[in-house]
């Protein structure tokens, strides 16, 4: 039997700016405190799908990633002086993101969104209730890939919180840790554990 | 002794996918892969996960990035540069009006003083008198009407 093709070590890959000044951190952050509005056209655009995909896959609610995305984009513009560009556009952005969801979640339940502070105290494994699941279901298109993503929807938030920052977002370890403004061995503790209910949620899943 | 050596394998596989290997460890496990059928498949079964996690296929709505883009646009339009600068043009203003009110009485001294020793008319002297009294005014407006045409192009452009 042949064995599998394997690559050790998912490295993340350097993040391709697609436009005009935004391979240069200073020169967007420059752009950011003089709300330049082409500059932040330009940005939604090109974060669109990562940004929605991110709020989308934390909330489990179309409507509400829609109006995180919009809100996310407004702190944006009003917070731009606060980017200094020392850090990964992105980090920042998807910290403001994950602060408007936990505030959303304060204002109301959302029943996919279990408690992204600290997964180890008391928290419940508490999958999403079943309208979350097909409604996200509905957006997934790949039927070959289709497994993982509804088993992603059955594992608690924080681990999928992770898990998508690390392998779909590609984000360093210590990015992440900026993100969730937790330290790096509490990331590293995430996406071990992340990864095992990942695998566990696939095999119940699969049998 | 077995059951180690596949859990060391797992453990290893995990460790390679979250913090990278050392190169001994490295190397041990793709050896014990190459030689392990099980834990070969569940290295590809893993590959396949992190692949699927890398292209989760969802899109945002078509038009999400237009409409928020249009209310970014607005905020920056409310809240734009011409908008904050309104307090410091009407505390300048205030200042200027404050600073009339107490000199008049100077400026009206100084104006009997220029008609007493130059023969300038009294209504010259009242219209200057006057006009120190609006020239500040009329240039708040002036200042007004050029913000309020800064506010517009602005709006117009975004």
């Amino acid at each position: 039997m042949s064995t599998p093709a394997f690559t050790l070590a998912a490295a993340p890959r350097p993040l391709l700016f697609a436009g005009f000044m935004t391979d240069d951190t200073h020169a967007l952050a420059t752009g950011l405190r003089q709300r330049d509005p082409d500059l932040l056209d330009h940005l939604i655009e090109q974060y669109q799908q990562r940004l929605y995909r991110y709020l989308l896959f934390l909330t489990g609610n179309p409507p509400l990633a829609e109006d995180l995305f919009q809100e996310t984009w407004i702190r944006v513009l009003e917070r731009g002086s606060q980017y200094n560009g020392k850090s990964k556009f992105e980090s920042w952005l998807f910290a403001i993101a994950r602060n408007l969801v936990i505030d959303a979640s304060r204002r109301k339940k959302i029943s996919s969104l279990e408690e992204l502070g600290d997964p180890e105290s008391n928290a419940p494994y508490d999958p999403p209730d079943e309208r979350a699941a097909s409604i996200l279901q509905m957006l997934v298109s790949r039927e070959n890939e289709q497994s993982v993503q509804l088993s992603l929807l059955k594992i608690p938030a924080y681990y999928r919180e992770v898990l998508l920052l690390r392998f779909s977002e590609e984000l360093g370890l210590e990015e992440i840790a900026g993100v969730m403004a937790t330290p790096v061995s509490t990331v590293k503790s995430r996406l071990y554990r992340g990864l095992a209910a990942l695998k566990t949620a696939m095999t119940e899943g699969a049998a | 002794m077995n059951e180690n050596l596949h859990e060391r394998a797992s453990q290893l596989l995990a460790e390679s996918i979250v913090e990278g290997l050392r190169p001994a460890d490295e190397t041990w496990l793709r050896e014990h892969l190459a030689s392990c059928t099980n834990c070969a498949q569940e290295a590809a079964a893993t590959q396949n996960v992190l692949r699927a996690l890398r292209t989760v296929p969802v899109s945002a709505p078509r038009d999400l990035a237009a409409r928020t883009q249009l209310r970014v646009r607005l905020r920056a339009q409310q809240t734009s540069p011409a908008t904050n600068g309104s307090f410091w043009l009407w505390a300048v203003t205030a200042a200027s009006w404050l600073l009339g009110v107490f000199s008049a009485p100077l400026v009206w001294r100084g104006l009997a003083w220029l008609g007493a020793n130059f023969g300038v008319p009294k209504l010259a002297l009242e219209f200057g008198f006057v006009l120190w009294w609006t020239v500040p005014p009329l240039l708040a407006a002036a200042i007004i009407v050029y913000q309020k045409a800064l506010a517009a192009e602005w709006s117009n452009k975004n």
